[in-house]
């Protein structure tokens, strides 16, 4: 059903649990009809527009437990409902890992900042405008992807790994915690369990309709960063249409452990390329144990959209992408 | 629960067909679950105490050549997998389903179509023909085939006519998707690819009730030779005396 916006919401359960218990309860008996709401920047526009119709949300932001930044034995761990804002003036974050910092430092506007959570910016779903607008594509349950069809307006979406569907991942922060090699935390009424940040996402040959490695009843809780890319030599750019309030064209998150003028170590990864962030290995492999030099960095960025399937409107990426590399490798 | 066609409204808000429900196939796999443990009863009350079975034992005819048998197994092999990556995304399971459903697929279609040109052939194609007086023979105690039993060929057919589809429907599907051989054009019609969609599912449906059947019939004691030879390749004089009829099937001596 197309959608046509009542701009209220529909009536609607809430529940606000006050400890992780209840919450992680709630989140099991409801499975797939309890909307977990944490800034719900995400959710209004969703519910508003009657396109995706749970009958509950629960809301979980008024869990202390899941909130702010604490140090660790390895590193930091980030409660899933810290705000964007936060995680941006973090001191401990800005002296470790700027790179996240920089990253939800550039999430939409300051406005959605202060109340937009990490755990929602990585959670959030699909920005594809055919999706978004009620169709029933791919991903939301039907037979074809009309931003891939021959008039289809697809200038924002993916150059790898489309499967049907050619969304790109839409987070800011998600890059930078594939590139911090971030562990997330994910619990449920069952127990705990933690996954690498790059397998947290799922694109849609594994997955279609979700985009992460949550299942149903599951909640990500945190996100811990180890220390050893802390302090890291860090490169954070996104290019978007607009400086505030919009998503990424491509973003690169790159960390490097480097001697002098030579790369020991990367971790390099894109953002709004691919239906998940898009680790760069090739790259991390052609620049390991090399100088920095122009040559590197053009090497480097070429190797970088190997593979790419420009879509008919988004070719622009393929440079647009190479660029970055090479700016990030140039430091 | 209910619906068989799924709609959906396109691009332009008018209503097409989106599929099959596939609530369906949760019907289909509780009815044939149900069928066949009635008939696992009904045959275990009725069976009696002093089967009085041919022996394997003695000289042996070749039923099925070596060729042929690996043409069945690796049919059988690519319908099953066929069956569990399509169906892996509806039971929920997270795998990377499509590439290994289109292999597969494409080994069907190549078995397939090297099948019919042997059976043509180089087979006695005549031998699974379905004719007029065949119907009869399930009623007529006295009567015995030749090399195919009436079921065996009504099972043949069946299972034909549903793969047949299967593959013409899954090529037509196979063109929308990115492959090495070709790249995406994503250009059908949404109502023609519902219906595409459709009788894809509808076939699947059918293969899943066809090869769970097949598979049982196949187990059963009383004529598990017949899958023996499947995998060996022969059976005995004494198994051939009682069930088939000399005029009408006189295989070669295996050796």
């Amino acid at each position: 059903m197309v959608a046509t916006s009542h701009d209220v919401m529909p009536d609607i359960e809430l529940y606000q649990p006050a400890d992780e218990a209840t919450a992680l309860d709630l989140a099991a008996r409801l499975g797939n009809e309890g909307w977990l709401l944490s800034g719900g920047q995400d959710t209004y526009g969703w519910l508003k527009d009657r396109n995706k119709t749970p009958s509950a949300m629960i809301e979980l932001t008024q869990i202390d437990a899941w909130k702010g930044v604490k140090e660790t034995s390895d590193g930091i761990e980030i409660g899933a409902t810290t705000t964007l804002t936060e995680i941006a003036n973090d001191p401990l974050i800005k002296s470790r890992f700027g790179l996240l910092a920089k990253a939800a430092s550039v999430v939409a506007s300051p406005q959605i900042r202060n109340v937009g959570t990490l755990g929602g910016n990585l959670n959030q779903d699909a920005r594809c405008w055919y999706y978004r607008r009620g169709l029933d594509c791919y991903r939301a349950g039907g037979n074809i992807c009309y931003a891939d069809s021959p008039e289809g307006l697809n200038r924002e979406h993916a150059l790898f790994g489309a499967s049907r569907c050619v969304a790109v991942s839409p987070s800011d922060t998600a890059p930078a915690l594939v590139a911090l090699d971030a562990t997330m935390v994910i619990s449920s009424s069952s127990g705990q369990r933690t996954m690498s940040a790059q397998d947290y996402f799922v694109g849609p040959d594994r997955d279609i309709v979700n985009m992460t490695a949550l299942n149903e009843g599951e909640i990500l809780t945190a996100v811990r960063l180890p220390n050893a890319w802390a302090n890291a030599e860090f490169y954070w750019e996104k290019v978007a249409d607009r400086n505030v309030w919009d998503f990424a064209l491509v973003s690169i998150a790159a960390v490097f452990k480097a001697s002098g003028n030579t790369i020991e170590d990367s971790r390099v990864a894109c953002g709004a390329v691919e239906c998940v962030p898009r680790r760069l290995e090739s790259v991390e492999d052609a620049i390991r144990g090399q100088q920095r030099s122009e040559a590197l960095a053009s090497n480097a960025g070429e190797l970088a959209t190997n593979g790419a399937r420009p879509l008919n409107y988004n070719h622009f990426k393929v440079p647009l992408m190479q660029n970055l590399v090479k700016r990030a490798i140039r430091g | 629960m209910g619906e068989i066609v799924r709609y959906k409204r396109d691009v332009w808000g008018e209503e097409v067909i989106l599929g099959v429900s596939w609530d369906l196939l949760y019907v289909v796999f509780m009815a044939i679950v149900l069928l066949l443990v009635a008939h696992a009863i009904v045959m275990a009350a009725l069976a009696k105490k002093n089967l009085d079975r041919p022996t394997a034992d003695g000289k042996k005819v070749v039923r099925h050549e070596t060729v042929d048998r690996w043409f069945h197994w690796l049919m059988a092999a690519s319908i099953l997998a066929l069956i569990f990556t399509g169906i892996s995304p509806i039971l929920g399971l997270r795998i990377a389903w499509l590439d290994l459903h289109w292999m597969s697929g494409l080994l069907l279609t190549f078995l397939v179509v090297a099948h019919i040109v042997r059976a043509s052939f180089w087979q006695d194609f005549k031998s699974m023909l379905l004719v007029p007086k065949d119907f009869g023979e399930p009623f007529d105690s006295s009567r015995k085939p030749g090399k195919y039993y009436f079921e065996q060929k009504g099972m043949h057919w069946a299972v034909t006519v549903v793969t047949l589809a299967v593959i013409v429907t899954g090529v037509l599907m196979f063109m929308q998707i990115d492959t090495p051989f070709w790249d995406r054009t994503n250009s059908m019609a949404e109502d023609q690819l519902g219906l595409v969609f459709l009788l894809h599912g509808l076939s699947t449906l059918a293969l899943v009730a066809l090869a769970a059947t097949h598979i049982y019939f196949a187990l059963r004691p009383e004529k598990i030779y017949y899958t023996r030879s499947m995998i060996s390749g022969w059976m005995s004089e004494d198994e051939l005396a009682a069930n088939h009829d000399p005029a009408l099937w006189s295989p070669k001596e295996a050796d």
